[in-house]
């Protein structure tokens, strides 16, 4: 034999060439979802109880299913497998071949609103793996685990309706949302706190914005949500963020957070009643803002992640000395040095009505009697005797500084809103009277025996010490 | 009425009868390649054979001495043309549809998905072709003896295949190909280092014009879309025609391959060599011409045909033809079980960490993480110049056409080889492990690191060491070959280095495990 060499090289490379592209040409006339519609017109075949149906049944093209969305400008190709998804004969069969569960697809033409609308998924992919984009497939929105599909039903449907109908669970997480404080320190459409992240859009955030080290098992914003419900510094270590959730209420409201998207469906697919939301009571406003760290307010509590004590602001005998205008400066200004942010409309989107409201609640638990008065207009106070005084009986909770802080009882005194805002008289029955329920004991009693000129100094001292450190 | 009778339906019908034969004797009007006569006519008679000689030497059929490696480099590029071709049908250059498009490829289209791979791999194939080749005809002396401007030529043909691979790496528009090329549009900027030290970018801002000039802004956007995709399947395709063209015309011209000047033909060869078949043309058998085949060389030739060359058709035919096979089938092969990369749609706002230009370029990017100007700018038009100048500065002939010329030729190789592996290696971890100027003195003028840094004391310590060599052996072709040796183990050494050990931050890593994210 002669020139064998290149003689083998081109016989042995043209047949894995041909068997390649015969493989090729195999894959392009049988795709993944080929054998589920053939499956699936044997099942319809095997199934008909008459002839005619089976003639039908026959008679069905095999061919790539697409629904095209003209107002999302995509197409969804998941029918090409889930073929059965309007027929009712398929009610009981397997998945993917099974008719759509309840009567949502009843509402929901499938032409109209295809699959990813409420599912999620990479709808133009004509394999499993990517279209359900389980895993490292590079798709930015996986399909939705069934037990969070309900936060779909909110791109269109209210809540009120929801709750009715169908949209429970949803309608749940948005009650949790607003009862446990959230928008104390997380911002939605410019209203809310700002020690935490704005929450608009996380809905729909691609997954390069969560970072998924800590998450256990799916890598998927859901898992990471879900997760971080339960336990916030496993997934992010330096978060202060308090939760108090029970049971299935992280579940809960991870799927009213996937409703929070930033984008809008178009207006032919938006079924909201925009009647004008219910106004919002003191009660439900104060769990919405302030409940989150003061709690039911009426213990002040160290706070071990926040590192500070929150004060108890329920409590009546701060409500006897606190009045309407005092607590207006307080919620409105903030505690600047501490996590409590100011409330007013500028910083945190809350209308005054609002902070109004919040206000009458909190003072709806005031006692009837009010504080015996202190006589502090005719006296004068000693700013260094006041500070022997601070170090002696205050320093040993409310710090050298007097900025209160981490393992300290006391709260920060050094902030303008107690230095230059609230009135001093506050401050001086504050001193006298101690807070009932509170470690702050009553300086005026027997046991301290401070009299009314020592207080004075001491409240001299407190706001003078302040104006020397700012 | 004509001279034999024949009615004219009846010279019709013979006619229509033989349309066939007729017709492609038409074609091919020196009928079957039967005798060494047609066998010639069939390469000077054809439009797409006449680029070949009619006969070839025994020597360019060895498969150990071209390896095909050029002409595979050509056969991946009909391979990236064909498909190239199959996905401009699909394929939309526009912000809003390209990605879509890609996918749609992938999904829909029959046999979309491998054609996609095919167009990849065969392209990014070509780069390491293109440079093996490049090798081939470094180490056998191939750019010597009139070849000179070819070899030019050739480093240009190496320039446009990095340039159409570039290109092609933007328009899919996902976050893999959009942050690459923010990073090349970094090193396009790079110039900048040197033009503000010298306190002149106000007058000759050349980093951004150029990057101004490729990507219609300083990062991709819509527009840089459009033009690239221009510049893939339009302005930089005719060119690579026109330079391919030359680069075969003068090989050509040149008499074919190099071989030794000293060459005598060995049993093993008949393994790749039809004997020549003697009926027929114009020296038949049956009489003696048996001075006129008399051969040059000092054994006498039997068998054999002149100058130990034997027909092009079909012994070079069958092996173009089989190396062709080969490098289609190895493509297809990889294509079908490897995917080309698509990751997600491209957004700005998520930058990729590490962002990394593509593979091919990783070198650079190494290089530019020491100094911007030398590792954009500075270092590579240094190495484009060295090559160009190759065949320039070094004019010896001896052993033209034996791989390593000689023995000694081998232990300068070898020799550079062992050298550079040990001080590139050295120098990154030294790098990695000790920093740099900036490290130590951070008010240091940027001007003085431009100059001093791992990637310039490289390329002056190459450069010393080749002159080291040509005083040593008062050869220049000695040089040479430890210059050629030293690029390609840094191009191959940096690549891998960046490709495979740096991550997030550009921070070295051992493996994508140990990275702090995901």
């Amino acid at each position: 034999m002669y020139s064998r060499f290149y003689l083998s090289v081109l016989l042995i490379s043209s047949l894995l060439f041909l068997t390649y592209m015969a493989l090729v040409a195999f894959n392009g006339v049988m795709p993944e979802w080929k054998y589920y519609q053939l499956e699936y017109k044997d099942l319809l075949i095997k199934n008909a109880k008459d002839d005619a149906a089976r003639k039908r049944a026959e008679a069905i093209p095999v061919k790539l299913q697409q629904i095209y969305l003209s107002a999302f400008n995509k197409e969804d190709r998941c029918t090409s497998c889930h073929i059965g998804i309007d027929n009712p004969l398929v009610a009981n069969a397997k998945l993917p071949f099974k008719k759509h569960s309840g009567d949502y697809i009843a509402n929901h033409p499938v032409d109209k609103f295809g699959c990813t609308v409420c599912h999620e998924g990479q709808g133009s992919a004509t394999n499993k793996r990517e279209a359900h984009a389980k895993g490292h497939t590079y798709w930015d929105y996986p399909t939705l685990p069934l037990s969070y599909i309900q936060s779909s039903c909110a791109k269109c449907h209210d809540f009120d309706m929801l709750s009715k109908k169908g949209g429970d669970k949803v309608a749940e997480g948005d009650r949790l949302f607003r009862e446990k404080g959230c928008q104390g320190c997380h911002k939605i459409n410019k209203v809310g706190g700002d020690l935490g992240k704005p929450l608009d859009g996380v809905g729909n955030q691609p997954i390069a914005y969560f970072s998924m080290k800590h998450v256990i098992g799916d890598h998927t914003v859901p898992t990471w949500l879900k997760q971080h419900f339960d336990d916030p510094r496993a997934i992010v270590p330096t978060s202060e963020m308090k939760v108090k959730l029970k049971g299935p209420e992280s579940d809960l409201l991870t799927i009213f957070a996937l409703t929070l998207r930033s984008d809008e469906l178009p207006k032919a697919y938006r079924y909201k009643t925009y009647a004008q939301p219910p106004k919002q009571e003191g009660e439900t406003l104060y769990k919405t803002f302030c409940s989150a760290c003061h709690g039911e307010g009426t213990q002040s509590l160290y706070d071990e992640v926040l590192k500070r004590t929150i004060p108890a602001i329920m409590n009546p005998s701060f409500l006897k000395i606190a009045d309407d205008k005092n607590l207006e400066t307080i919620i409105k200004e903030g505690r600047n040095g501490t996590q409590m942010t100011a409330w007013k409309t500028v910083a945190s989107g809350l209308s005054e009505d609002d902070v109004k409201s919040i206000i009458g609640y909190i003072a709806s638990k005031r006692p009837a009697e009010a504080h015996e008065p202190f006589p502090i207009k005719d006296l004068t106070g000693d700013v260094n005797h006041g500070k022997e005084l601070y170090a002696a009986h205050c320093a040993v909770c409310h710090g050298q500084d007097a900025k209160g802080g981490e393992n300290l009882i006391g709260i920060n005194l050094k902030n303008p809103t107690v230095t230059k805002m609230v009135d001093p008289e506050f401050l001086a029955v504050t001193i006298r009277d101690g807070r009932e329920g509170t470690s702050m004991p009553p300086f005026g009693k027997e046991d301290f025996a401070l009299n009314n000129q020592d207080i004075v100094d001491v409240v001299a001292y407190i706001r003078d010490s302040s104006k020397g450190s700012k | 009425m004509n001279d034999n009778g024949q009615s004219g339906l009846a010279r019709l019908t013979d006619n229509l009868k033989a349309i066939g034969n007729t017709f492609v004797g038409s074609v091919f009007r020196n009928g079957p390649p039967t005798s060494d006569k047609t066998r010639a006519a069939a390469i000077y008679n054809n439009f797409f054979m006449h680029i070949q000689g009619v006969k070839t030497h025994i020597n360019t059929l060895r498969p150990t001495y071209t390896l095909g490696l050029g002409l595979m480099s050509f056969f991946l590029f009909l391979a990236v043309v064909a498909t190239g071709v199959f996905l401009m049908v699909y394929y939309n250059p526009s912000v809003e549809n390209a990605f879509k498009s890609v996918k749609n490829i992938n999904f829909v289209v029959f046999g979309g998905k491998v054609m996609r791979n095919m167009h990849k791999w065969a392209g990014e194939g070509m780069i390491i072709f293109v440079l093996l080749h490049m090798a081939r005809v470094f180490f056998t002396g191939s750019y010597k003896n009139g070849r000179e401007f070819n070899w030019v030529i050739g480093i240009v043909l190496l320039i446009l295949v990095y340039v159409l691979n570039l290109t092609g790496y933007l328009l899919p528009w996902d976050q893999l190909s959009y942050w690459a090329l923010v990073i090349v549009a970094n090193i396009m900027q790079s110039p900048k280092e040197l033009t503000d030290s010298l306190n002149i970018t106000r007058f000759f801002d050349v980093g951004t014009l150029s990057t101004e000039f490729f990507l219609a802004g300083l990062v991709p956007g819509k527009e840089a879309l459009n033009r690239v995709y221009m510049f893939h399947v339009m302005v930089l395709p005719m060119v690579i025609y026109v330079f391919i063209g030359i680069h075969f015309w003068r090989i050509r011209k040149d008499g074919g391959m190099t071989k030794p000047e000293v060459f005598t033909a060995q049993e093993s060869d008949s393994g790749y060599v039809f004997p020549p078949q003697k009926t027929g043309g114009i020296f038949p058998t049956y009489k003696t011409y048996g001075l006129m085949e008399l051969a040059q060389g000092k054994t006498p030739a039997v068998d054999r045909d002149v100058e130990n060359t034997v027909m092009s058709w079909p012994n070079l035919l069958v092996a173009e033809l089989a190396v062709l096979m080969f490098t289609l089938a190895v493509a297809l092969v990889y294509s079908y079980y490897v995917d080309a990369p698509l990751k997600e749609l491209a957004n700005p706002l998520i930058p990729e960490n590490p962002a990394k230009a593509p593979w091919y370029f990783l070198g650079l990017q190494e290089l530019l993480s020491y100094s911007a100007f030398m590792g954009g700018v500075g270092l590579p038009s240094l190495a484009l110049l060295g090559l160009v100048l190759i065949p320039y500065l070094d004019r010896e002939l001896y052993n033209v056409g034996i791989w390593f010329t000689d023995k000694q030729g081998r232990n300068v190789s070898l020799e550079a080889f062992v050298i550079s592996v040990i001080v590139i290696i050295g120098m990154l971890i030294f790098a990695v492990k000790f920093g740099w100027l900036r490290n130590w003195f951070p008010d240091i003028p940027q001007i003085i690191i431009t100059f001093v840094n791992p990637g310039s004391i490289w390329v002056g310590f190459v450069i010393l060491w080749s002159l080291h060599v040509i005083k040593r052996t008062g050869s220049t072709r000695l040089g040479a070959m430890a210059m050629f040796v030293m690029f390609l183990v840094s191009y191959v050494i940096l690549t891998y280095f960046a490709t495979e050990l740096r991550g997030p931050n550009w921070e070295f890593y051992w493996s994508k495990d140990q990275w702090p994210i995901h």
